[in-house]
């Protein structure tokens, strides 16, 4: 397995510095993390077995400081900054690969610019709304009680590493210093994803959708109590060059629960 | 010293299963389990009492806002506050509300706060809070990632708005308005007295030292857990080079009053209980949105107003634990004296808040206590800090130059027979 590198990446003034996390050597793929954030573990690293894998880390993620959030002041700003880390790295028409949140950022990219991507893979991505399926709130559950509706199978190694999380959120004052530094830094990060998702996580993208023309993989888990597979029925109907693959046993995070059967798909798609 | 009477408004008919059946008392307590025309007498009993605090001689009496929340029915605080602008004449209008993110041009609260002051011939306090997570993120859909930012800008415009003679443009990130030009304006010059409610952050001492206003530490823990927190606030006012005049403080502490601290514990026990263990009762995810705390007051790990951690919110107490953790001041009227002269004194705060209704307790009790506290308490105390000029408390008209509701329609009765 690879070992990923981190390293700052200046992308100019006026805009944010942030960390950015590599591994491995061939096509490009970038990807667009979560509200998690860049974990490690699961798929990406069978990834980057294939694929020079570049996961740009969002302001307030990570090592990317909150305050570069200021300079993102709404979502066009986030979709540009996306093109700005593709600049910065030299990327031309890569692999695009966003899950949740980074699937949403990854298919308004592709949208916007569609001759600057060359394929995109979006994971259960949000920015759409339904009535009758709403999105789970990610903002107005405890940790514990959101496990539940990311992983199908709550005794998944995934679900289990994330579960440790929960220690966090105890009401005792007995953290460790490290402890406290993990819980602010997935507070600062949920509160990047809050910037642009708060209080209902639809951000107009339906409007945008038939303006993705690059082949598209939707990659939905078929058993998502986060956001139900029945959102992918909505890429399909406006995306005219994508295909629906829903992945069996597997919550709303793919990569995470299912790592194997994604980078498979992933890469199938790729025509790797 | 000056004491003001401030209510909650707590809803009076939380079913005896209630923690076992819902998760929180605020935010997404189905409302089917309220009942209107009950509320229509607990608003108009509610009202009565914060009038009954005026007949007393309370200094002000205090209404605040909350919203989609069992134990404080009072979304519209200036709803409130203009019954009792029409209903009382003497005491002073603490209106803390109104969350300024939350009201879209913030020139109505401008306008609104301008109207009060106007109908009670200037006796109107203005509070600014930025509003608990719950109210302002879940209840009103406000972006936790940018509330301060829009606080900020909230409060400048409102401001301005209250000083300038003029008609100007205002371009700012969250509001543009290409008019602003405050119809009516406030009688109070150059706008009523400011006073911001807060949680104990660094930023709102700052913020109120900034702009002389005074700050309103309001808990739910009592006097004697809020040591340390005021303690903060005269260190950082010295350290910021402002005065350490007590006025510029003020303290929110639930007191109940009867003729003995044994009967205390009999007559107010029950609505005590039905407080800290229904209306507190609070779910941890809805309770601070992502970003609602900076990195540096989530690092301070400073005790919320609500929702941190239970243990020091007063849940599963006993009666003698609350007491003497000062979560309640409760007893006979000298027992009660004593430990309000020891707030006083150790939070050095020139403004107690009281409040004098706790969760279920009713009007019977509720004004006993009150007139206790009128008669028994608040002479003894009102010495205290007089050397000190009070910067923050409203400049009404002159009592004769003051406007009394209804004498209109008689004087115009006189000449009606043509």
């Amino acid at each position: 397995m690879s070992a990923p590198r981190s390293r700052m990446l200046e992308l100019g003034s006026g805009r944010p510095t942030i960390e950015l996390v590599e591994a491995g050597q061939g096509p490009n793929l970038l990807f667009m993390h979560g509200a998690g954030g860049v974990v490690w573990d699961g798929a990406l690293p069978l990834l980057a077995k294939h694929f020079h894998v570049y996961a740009p880390v969002l302001p307030g993620y990570g090592k990317s400081a909150a305050l570069g959030l200021d300079l993102l002041e709404d979502q066009f700003d986030l979709f540009q900054h996306g093109f700005d880390v593709m600049e910065a790295l030299g990327l031309e028409k890569p692999l695009l690969v966003g899950e949740s949140l980074g699937g949403w950022i990854a298919g308004e990219m592709a949208a916007l610019r569609p001759k600057e991507v060359g394929k995109l893979a979006v994971l259960a991505p949000v920015g759409l709304w339904r009535d009758e399926a709403p999105v789970t709130d990610l903002f107005g559950l405890s940790i514990g009680e959101l496990l539940p509706f990311l992983f199908h199978d709550m005794a998944s190694s995934g679900a289990k590493a994330m579960s440790q999380l929960t220690t966090l959120m105890s009401e005792k004052d007995d953290k460790t210093q490290a402890q406290v530094d993990q819980l602010i830094a997935l507070l600062m990060g949920f509160r990047t994803a809050a910037k642009f998702l708060f209080p209902v996580p639809e951000t107009g993208l339906e409007r945008r959708l038939w303006r993705i023309r690059v082949p598209t993989l939707v990659l939905w888990g078929a058993q998502d109590r986060f956001i139900a597979p029945s959102y992918a029925e909505i890429w399909a109907k406006h995306v005219k060059n994508a295909q629906i693959v829903l992945i069996e046993r597997c919550g709303h995070l793919l990569l995470q629960e299912q790592p194997e059967a994604s980078a498979k798909e992933i890469q199938r798609f790729a025509g790797i | 010293m000056k004491f003001t009477w401030f209510h909650l408004m707590p809803y009076r008919w939380l079913p005896d299963d209630f923690r076992e059946r819902y998760h929180s008392v605020w935010v997404d307590l189905p409302n089917g389990i309220y009942d209107p025309v009950k509320g229509h007498d607990l608003y108009n009993e509610y009202l009565d009492m914060l009038e009954y605090a005026e007949e007393c001689g309370f200094d002000a009496i205090a209404v605040n806002e909350h919203h989609q929340n069992a134990y404080g029915m009072m979304p519209s605080p200036n709803i409130m506050a203009a019954t009792l602008a029409r209903r009382t004449s003497k005491a002073m209008l603490l209106v803390l509300g109104n969350s300024i993110v939350c009201y879209n041009p913030p020139t109505r609260i401008a306008e609104e706060f301008a109207m009060l002051d106007v109908i009670s011939g200037g006796r109107l306090i203005a509070g600014f809070p930025v509003g608990t997570s719950m109210d302002i993120n879940y209840c009103s859909g406000q972006n936790p990632a940018t509330v301060r930012d829009k606080y900020r800008e909230g409060h400048e415009l409102i401001v301005k708005s209250w000083t300038t003679r003029e008609p100007f443009a205002f371009n700012g990130k969250y509001t543009k308005l290409r008019y602003v030009n405050l119809w009516p304006r406030p009688i109070q010059q150059p706008h009523p007295p400011v006073w911001i409610p807060g949680l104990g952050s660094i930023e709102t001492w700052d913020f109120c030292a900034q702009h002389d206003y005074n700050y309103s530490y309001l808990s739910f823990s009592g006097y004697k857990r809020a040591q340390n927190m005021m303690n903060g606030y005269w260190d950082r006012r010295v350290a910021l080079g402002a005065d350490d005049n007590p006025h510029s403080a003020a303290f929110f502490q639930q007191i109940c009053i009867s003729e003995t601290d044994a009967q205390c514990e009999k007559e107010w026990w029950p609505h005590v209980d039905y407080f800290f263990n229904k209306c507190l009762h609070l779910y941890p995810g809805t309770s601070e949105a992502p970003g609602y705390r900076s990195e540096a007051s989530l690092r301070a790990g400073i005790v919320a107003q609500v929702g941190n951690t239970s243990q020091n919110m007063g849940v599963n107490k006993t009666w003698k634990e609350l007491v003497d953790q000062g979560y309640i001041i409760a007893g006979s009227p000298e027992t009660v004296r004593q430990q309000l002269e020891e707030l006083i004194k150790g939070l050095r705060v020139g403004h107690v808040l009281l409040g004098c209704q706790i969760g279920s307790a009713p009007v019977e009790l509720v004004n006993r206590s009150t007139k206790l506290a009128s008669t028994h308490i608040l002479p003894k105390l009102r010495h205290i800090f007089s050397d000190f000029e009070d910067r923050w408390w409203p400049k009404p008209l002159a009592t004769g130059r003051r406007a009394v509701p209804g004498a209109y329609n008689k004087a115009g009765a006189i000449g009606a027979p043509r």
